[in-house]
């Protein structure tokens, strides 16, 4: 026991110190006194006393129960005390009741238990200190005061305008010969000698010549000596930075991939689908200096690069077409920021702009309808309000949940840290936070009418509304005549007076308690049904200051969702990020450690109801706001290259990893900025780069692997999987299956069934039956354009890694598990699309089949060894298909739900029809004949192969 | 590499090849080319110290059942029956609980059981004989009154969700027997839990720790079967050319090391086809054990949460580390005898079943059985449904739980509440604290059971917490 409470005493105690440097955590275990000492009076406070306080006090004084009146939990109560009079005397520990129960040094002893529950000498040390001090509670304090390592601040120091590297200082061989690549334990002598022979042997003058899609010869010094970046290698500046330090790792960087691989890697990487043949085929046919810039401004151009790019940026505000936890309610005008999202990347909207209308779209731009849509940012996170929470709890849920998502989205700084505590590593006190905080204090939901814009598809709304609104009907007439049922039975109790008066929970009481449930289901069933619908209106899911204009979940109109309540509304510090106890109050602010640490003035944030966010924004997209372009060209550049320079891209500060390329970073961000806060000119700069075109196998590779075993320097290409997405949508795209209906409301895919129609709890009901869209073009979309529903996720995305809407993404785990192969081997989707594609290879002449096949999934020819396989397996599967004719499939037309209801106990039931109007199937096995369902098993193994999933 | 000449049996390869089930023949090429003996990141891994429980079976009872009906008799809510609860208005209170309230007896009878005659809830006859087993705490507090915060909070520590489930924390930290099975089992109710897939989830640890719900019908994983209309020989031909398409891509790419996982999940995918089927099949137990469990009863409740009792001993008998049955409908706001009524009778013979059943077979040694609802319920009720029925609303500070076997103590009753019920008084801990100790059942430490994410190296119990002692034998 003792031994615990030491070590959490030090470690909560010395903090950030411990983490500085060793020394100071061994003097705080030896010296009982000492990490008590070194704390000021508040941090003292913060890391000690108050944990020490919640843990052992206030469970009996304070939270919940003030036994002997005595409540610790303000220091105010603590001077006052209880029945044995004041617990502390500011500045005299000695005459303190509070110490002497702890030190059990009179009558009282506390914790109660006896000696075995009494706290740690330095515990109590640490208290005698602070009441010494005076005894400070939470005051939200600076901490200015604190001291960093210059390499852990490195963020929040102005960018750096530095030029590009001409020189590198070689460390190794750029070129290792044939000798130098037998051995792994390369000297520079060894290396000396090999490069004294570097006025080229026939064979070496060969290897370094140009290969011949581009120049390779770089840095030809020996290690330690300067040497010069050949111009010719360096394609945009990135280059230099990269060669520069591949010269100091000693590493060589791998030729230039071939046309096939770099068509295919951009294709995947700006749009998210493969290319087609006909795109990889004219490529290859270029002979233009230009091809290969031509390939990357198509595109850039292609309205598919939006919802590949817009897709990244989703992931990281957690774009959901649900509002999560129990009821999961639809958000049904949350699509039109996804698709404001899609469009500003397709046009490639200043960045600072982009962050402007994001955060303060409605007070900065009112007139600009894109800038409203924009707002949707703020309320992206996971959010419920019920009869069951507290109205209080669940607003600091939602201002929580902005302050952090702000500061992690924008600024890479992971702001949570400090609700409860100043931040152990960063520079970000409590205060900061709270202020940051302030600054949405006012804000309240607004879903306000907003016409649609020329851009918004407003395609098949009447496709997707009339189901909705026959249901919906369906579901008002069933209740209606449960309504009727138990008035009727109320009048025959009551009277006719009472029947006509009553109202529903009355009316519940004269029904049978199977009637009761069903009625509960069928009330949740309409509120669902309801909002579902207004998908289809032109509404704006946004924000307003001080004055909610909506009711999120329409039947929880009470509690606190009433006009005006945030007008008022105050932020104060809260002590352990608890509501239950606010200490100090603020006023709007930003984090203070960009103002210290760079030349960024802190900017005057008005106290007023309106402006908070327009100051904030206006802060964040500031050119002289050193995280925020850091953090954007970071994330375009791990997009790229599958890791940041600074490999946390949610996370710029002592605990996300350091930037490999410093320089290369701030060289961006300058850039960026100089570029007009383009994206699309950091595409450009990196995707022209020859560090984006390298083979992603090296010549060396086991010297490389040795070296740079994750490739941070960059010598080759990392492959990668596919992401979720791509792999559905390729499928698709392959088959030629792949709608090209583009945004509005999300559609709902094909899912696994059993996951579609698995019932599931909506709070105290069921949700609805999960149906798929009737016709192949709302079905076979983008993923991007799915329905996205928090408590429940496409197995076939989720199994891929997709990104879990409740939680920000910085980057997607390409983890590998055997229930992918389950998914992509089985699951009616693949399938399907398999057959797709066969019906499309099969309207090819028979002899462009197999040609075509690879071409379309893979992007080239097939060997000939590949050819054989491949008519031999589709010959000998059509002979045995012949006998095995497949069954029919069909569609559920009632799904039965059963739940145990929770007013019996009992089983209830209830019938949902699905599926009930006019659906267009994929084309299904049962009506093709054996050729074709042959060539869908060809289909369906392209689909699964390494050569399919991997980019190279 | 020796291959037994005379082998009696064939070799687990020779299996594999000429099995009918198809994966086979792509996983053998992966394992001629790499005869891996590891299992990959969910081998078996040493525990942080000694520890008695090496399995878990969480019995998680959806909805908030009431510890005042179930194990925490109170008395004094008898001489308080509808009289009116008058409390401090507080700014905190949910809307559910405002207005007027009254306190409410508890509509059961208690009886003794056990040796300590601990008393419980009279309707569970077959679970008063486990009693000596059990180790009943009273002293545990939530923090939320929300189901779905609630659940979250006691499945994964964090009451916003997406965070990992206790589950996939065991996992991480230990591995799993079975390489053929997942390593953490989710046996759902009928419908699935409010908050969803977020209640098992693997939160930001590696895909390979995320809960597995095993369904009841269709194949019990999601798209493990393939279509109807594939047969065999069709699937295998498939699997066969998918093999040679991805050896000749191997071959232009040696150096990728994922394309050798990638086809090694095929072989995995293929073992857990072959062994899941035996696994979830409860038909080849003896008729006895059948009934132990109530499986088989004519009451449809009794039989789903029997199956899956029995489903649970049988994957950790097969070494699938942690186990979650769901049981839910505990929510009963209103009709409390009718609805809590039900769902004790539905729980007494599968939940005692499975005590017993694991006890004789000694596998209760190692295996840690844990009950627990999300919250418990208030003393005191807002009458909705008018004076003759009466249930309870949602309460944190005091709550039903227990554990039995795998180190825990046996029959015992820790902490206290009230004379209420509301408020746990004596051993009162949070859930991070039940977290931790829990872990420690299981042979890990919270403190090193961490990985980094968002920031910082993060842990089950969010930021430490502390070892109940008085639940450790």
């Amino acid at each position: 026991m003792r031994r615990r409470y030491r070590s959490k005493a030090v470690r909560a105690g010395s903090g950030l110190r411990f983490l500085r440097s060793g020394l100071i955590f061994l003097s705080g275990l030896v010296g009982a006194t000492s990490a008590a000492a070194a704390d000021s009076p508040a941090e003292l406070f913060r890391n000690t006393i108050q944990p020490v306080l919640k843990q052992q006090c206030l469970g009996c004084h304070g939270e919940g129960n003030v036994f002997a009146n005595l409540d610790l939990r303000t220091r105010d109560a603590a001077l006052k005390g209880g029945q044995r009079g004041p617990a502390i005397e500011s500045g005299s520990p000695g005459d303190s009741l509070l110490m002497s129960a702890i030190d059990h040094a009179g009558e009282l002893a506390m914790p109660p238990g006896g000696p075995e529950k009494q706290l740690p000498q330095e515990t109590r040390d640490a208290f005698r200190a602070w009441i010494t001090a005076g005894a400070p509670y939470a005051d939200g304090r600076s901490t200015a005061k604190w001291n960093f390592e210059e390499g852990d601040i490195w963020a929040f120091r102005p960018v750096k305008r530095v030029e590009p590297p001409t020189e590198g200082i070689s460390c190794l061989s750029p070129h290792p010969t044939a000798e130098a690549r037998d051995t792994t334990a390369m000297t520079s002598l060894r290396l000396r000698a090999v490069l004294d022979v570097r006025s080229s042997t026939p064979a070496r003058a060969k290897r370094l010549a140009p290969r011949p899609d581009g120049p390779l010869t770089h840095f030809t010094s020996p290690r330690g000596e300067k040497c010069r970046i050949d111009p010719a290698a360096v394609q945009t500046p990135v280059d230099s930075f990269v060669l520069a330090r591949l010269a100091e790792k000693g590493l060589e960087p791998a030729p230039r991939a071939d046309r096939r691989t770099l068509i295919r890697r951009l294709t995947f990487d700006l749009t998210g689908l493969p290319p087609t043949p006909g795109e990889v085929q004219a490529f290859l046919d270029d002979e233009s200096e230009g091809a290969y810039k031509k390939v990357v401004e198509r595109l850039l151009d292609s309205p598919r690069y939006g919802e590949r790019w817009g897709r990244h940026w989703l992931d990281v505000t957690r774009y959901a077409d649900t509002a999560g936890y129990s009821n999961d309610f639809v958000r049904p005008n949350a699509w039109r920021y996804r698709d404001y999202v899609i469009r500003a990347f397709n046009s490639d909207k200043p960045y600072d702009r982009f962050v402007l209308e994001q955060i303060a779209g409605d007070e900065l731009f009112p007139d600009d309808p894109e800038a409203i849509l924009a707002t949707g940012f703020l309320r992206m996170g996971p959010w419920e309000h019920t009869g069951m929470a507290v109205a209080a709890v669940t607003r600091q849920l939602f201002l929580d949940d902005v302050t952090h998502h702000v500061g992690q989205s924008f600024l890479g700084v992971t702001l949570a840290c400090a609700r409860c505590h100043d931040h152990k590593f960063d520079p970000i006190p409590t205060k900061d936070y709270y202020r940051m905080q302030a600054v949405f204090a006012k804000t309240a939901f607004a879903r306000r009418p907003l016409p649609f814009l020329p851009s918004e598809s407003t395609e098949g709304f009447d496709q997707g509304r009339k189901p909705i609104q026959t249901r919906l009907e369906e579901l008002e007439r069933r209740m209606h005549d449960l309504h009727e049922a138990a008035r009727e039975r109320l009048a025959r109790a009551k009277g006719p007076e009472a029947a006509a008066n009553a109202r529903t929970t009355t009316l519940q009481r004269y029904l049978s308690s199977e009637q009761a449930e069903l009625l509960k289901l069928l009330r949740k069933r309409v509120i669902m049904h309801k909002l579902s619908v207004l998908r289809f209106e032109p509404l704006a899911m946004t924000v307003s200051n001080g004055y909610v204009q909506e009711w999120e979940a329409l039947r929880y109109r009470n509690s606190y969702l009433q006009p005006g309540d945030y007008a008022r509304a105050k932020t104060h510090v809260l002590a352990g990020g608890d509501i239950q106890a606010p200490g100090q109050e603020v006023s709007p602010g930003v984090l203070e450690a960009v103002a210290r640490y760079s030349d960024l003035p802190a900017p005057q944030i008005p106290d007023r109801l309106s402006g908070r966010r327009s100051a904030l924004a206006r802060w964040i997209a500031d050119p002289d706001n050193p995280l925020t372009s850091r953090v954007l060209v970071n994330r375009v550049w791990q997009y790229h290259f599958g890791r940041g320079l600074a490999s946390n891209a949610n996370n710029f500060g002592k605990m996300g990893k350091k930037p490999s390329h410093p320089e290369l970073l701030d060289w961006l961000a300058v850039f960026f900025i100089d570029q007009g806060w383009s994206v699309k000119a950091v595409h450009r700069v990196i995707l022209y780069s020859e560090a984006y075109r390298r083979a992603s196998d090296h010549q060396n590779r086991e010297l490389v692997d040795k070296l740079d075993p994750e490739n941070i320097y960059l010598a080759r290409f990392s492959p990668r999987r596919l992401e979720a997405e791509e792999i559905r949508d390729s499928m698709m795209a392959v088959a030629g299956e792949l709608s090209d209906f583009a945004g509005g409301p999300g559609t709902y895919a094909q899912i696994n069934p059993e996951v579609a129609h698995q019932p599931r709890h909506a709070m105290g009901t069921l949700q609805p039956v999960y149906e798929a869209e009737p016709t192949r073009r709302r079905r076979n979309r983008r993923s991007v354009y799915s329905f996205q529903r928090r408590s429940m996720m496409d197995p076939m995305i989720e199994v891929f890694n997709g990104a879990n809407p409740d939680l920000t993404c910085e980057r997607r785990e390409s983890s590998t598990v055997p229930t992918q192969a389950f998914a992509l081997l089985n699951a009616d989707l693949s399938r399907d699309m398999a057959l797709i594609m066969a019906q499309r290879l099969d309207s090819l002449p028979a002899g462009m089949r197999v040609e075509s096949a690879f071409r379309l999934a893979f992007g080239r020819d097939p060997t000939s060894e590949e050819r054989d396989w491949t008519e031999e397996f589709v010959a000998e599967m059509t002979a045995h298909l012949e006998g095995n004719p497949a069954a029919a499939r069909r569609l559920p037309t009632d799904i039965v739900h059963t739940i145990t209801s929770e007013l019996t106990g009992e089983r209830f039931e209830f019938v949902q029809p699905a599926y009930t109007g006019p659906y267009e199937h994929n084309p299904h096995p049962s009506e093709m004949p054996p050729g074709i369902r042959a060539w869908a098993d060809l289909a369906l193994a392209l689909f699964n192969s390494n050569e399919f999933l991997y980019v190279y | 590499m020796k291959r037994p000449v005379l082998a009696a049996r064939p070799s687990r390869r020779e299996l594999l090849y000429h099995s009918g089930m198809g994966l086979g023949a792509i996983a053998l090429s992966a394992m001629l080319q790499k005869d891996r003996a590891q299992a990959g990141v969910l081998a078996p891994r040493r525990a942080h110290h000694e520890a008695k429980a090496k399995n878990c079976i969480f019995l998680l009872m959806e909805g908030g059942p009431s510890h005042i009906d179930t194990f925490n008799p109170k008395p004094k809510l008898v001489d308080l029956h509808m009289t009116e609860f008058v409390k401090k208005k507080n700014k905190f209170e949910a809307s559910m609980n405002t207005g007027k309230r009254y306190f409410v007896r508890s509509p059961f009878e208690f009886r003794r059981a056990g040796r300590m005659g601990i008393e419980i809830n009279a309707k569970l006859a077959q679970f008063a004989d486990c009693v000596d087993d059990i180790c009943f705490y009273r002293g545990l507090q939530a923090t939320s009154v929300n189901h779905p915060t609630a659940l979250y909070h006691l499945n994964t520590g964090n009451r916003f969700g997406g965070d990992p489930a206790i589950g996939a924390w065991v996992t991480y930290g230990l591995g799993t027997e079975n390489q053929n099975l997942p390593g953490f089992v989710v046996l759902p109710d009928l419908a699935f839990p409010q908050g969803g897939a977020g209640n098992w989830s693997n939160g930001f640890l590696p895909a390979h720790y995320q809960g597995t719900p095993l369904r009841s019908q269709g194949a019990p994983v999601l798209d493990m079967r393939p279509p109807e209309y594939v047969t065999e020989h069709q699937q295998r031909k498939t699997l066969d050319f998918i093999g040679r398409l991805n050896r000749s891509h191997s071959q232009r790419h040696p150096h990728h090391d994922e394309l050798a996982s990638r086809i090694e999940s095929y072989e995995l995918a293929f073992r857990m086809q072959a062994e899941m089927p035996e696994a979830v099949n409860i038909d080849l137990e003896p008729k006895a054990t059948h009934e132990l469990y109530g499986v088989g009863s004519d009451n449809s409740e009794v039989d789903s949460i029997g199956r899956r009792c029995l489903l649970a001993r049988r994957l950790v008998e097969r070494g699938v580390r942690f186990v979650q049955v769901i049981v839910s409908g505990w929510d009963s706001h209103d009709y409390i005898e009718k609805a809590h009524g039900k769902r004790l009778d539905s729980i007494d013979r599968p939940i005692a079943g499975l005590l017993k059943d694991l006890k004789r077979s000694g596998l209760l040694e190692e295996t840690l059985v844990v009950w627990a609802g999300e919250f418990g319920r208030t003393p005191d009720n807002g009458l909705r449904g008018g004076q003759a029925v009466w249930g309870r609303d949602h309460n944190a500070p005091a709550m039903a739980f227990w554990i039995a076997g795998g180190g825990a103590p046996r029959g015992k009753i820790v902490g206290a509440t009230d004379e209420t019920g509301r408020n746990a008084v004596e051993a009162v801990h949070p859930i991070k604290n039940m977290h931790v100790t829990l872990l420690h059942l299981l042979g890990l430490d919270d403190t090193r059971l961490t990985y980094f994410a968002q920031g910082r190296e993060k842990q089950l119990s969010q930021t430490g917490g502390e070892l109940i002692k008085e639940l450790i034998a």
